[in-house]
């Protein structure tokens, strides 16, 4: 019963921001509610047992990819506000997209019988450790240097493609 | 205790409203964060069948991975909004036409 409620409470957060931002039309509001939203799917996973992951995903997005994200909005959005309201015309395609997707979705969910695990996954950090070098061997090695790669490639793509004009030049010639 | 429908319910939601911000907006910073929707939309998804449906820890492990991919590709795709930025001076992706044959 408890869970049921906690579950409610997360679930009703994580649409309620989606919808925020489906409606919103100033961009740092929408980086708040993507905030909300994650920290409710972080919420989920504590419920469903994944502790490492909550946590993971409070650390990795929380506090990484929504800071970016913010960043993103501090360095690129001046003159955006008008822009962001889409035609009539967009909206009708949008709802039909979306009312077409979701019920085809949630009637494969409700129509599909999973049979529920009687059996308790082991759920130790250790136990992710384990997984990770042992069956997910391969995808962890792929998965560093790709880090790697977009670490550099996003050095790369976002250098100043002009060289900085030296502020010294200036002061001697205003002397 | 609770099944696994509910999370796979909600799951399709947020799916299916990160497509809805993708389609409906025109900044770009907006449309990677309709990104972010789908990507936790399918590791909700791993990490309910890993607790409800397997009950192996190879969700948990998956869904580990698709946080790694997210922040590697939040990373890469900001780097290119600021090539573009720089470029055409919005993040209007409507602007972007300079391919256009």
């Amino acid at each position: 019963m408890l869970e049921t409620m906690i579950f409610i409470l997360f679930a009703a957060v994580a649409v309620i921001a989606g919808l925020a931002i489906l409606l919103s039309t100033n961009i740092v509001r929408m980086a708040y509610w993507l905030i909300a939203m994650l920290v409710s799917v972080a919420g989920l996973y504590f419920l469903m047992g994944a502790y490492f992951l909550g946590v993971i995903q409070i650390l990795v997005y929380v506090g990484g990819v929504a800071v970016l994200l913010v960043f993103g909005v501090m360095l690129t959005s001046r003159q955006l506000a008008p822009k962001l309201r889409p035609g009539p015309g967009e909206v009708v395609w949008l709802l039909c997209v979306a009312a077409v997707l979701l019920t085809g979705l949630i009637l494969s969910v409700l129509h599909s019988r999973w049979e529920p695990s009687t059996v308790v996954a082991a759920n130790s950090v250790s136990d992710i450790g384990r997984s990770l070098l042992g069956d997910f061997l391969g995808p962890f090695e792929l998965a560093s240097v790709l880090l790697l790669v977009a670490l550099l490639g996003a050095a790369y793509l976002a250098r100043p493609k002009t060289p900085v004009q030296t502020v010294q030049k200036k002061g001697t010639t205003a002397l | 205790m609770m099944g696994l429908t509910p999370y796979l319910i909600l799951s399709a939601i947020l799916l299916v409203l990160g497509i809805a911000i993708i389609i409906s907006k025109r900044n770009a910073i907006a449309i990677l964060i309709g990104v972010e929707f789908i990507l936790n939309a399918a590791a909700l998804n791993l990490v309910a069948f890993s607790r409800h449906g397997i009950g192996a820890l190879s969700g948990q492990t998956a869904a580990l991975f698709v946080i790694v991919l997210a922040a590697a590709e939040a990373v890469v795709a900001l780097a290119i909004f600021l090539n573009f930025y720089h470029t055409i001076a919005t993040v209007d992706i409507d602007q972007g036409d300079q391919l256009k044959g």
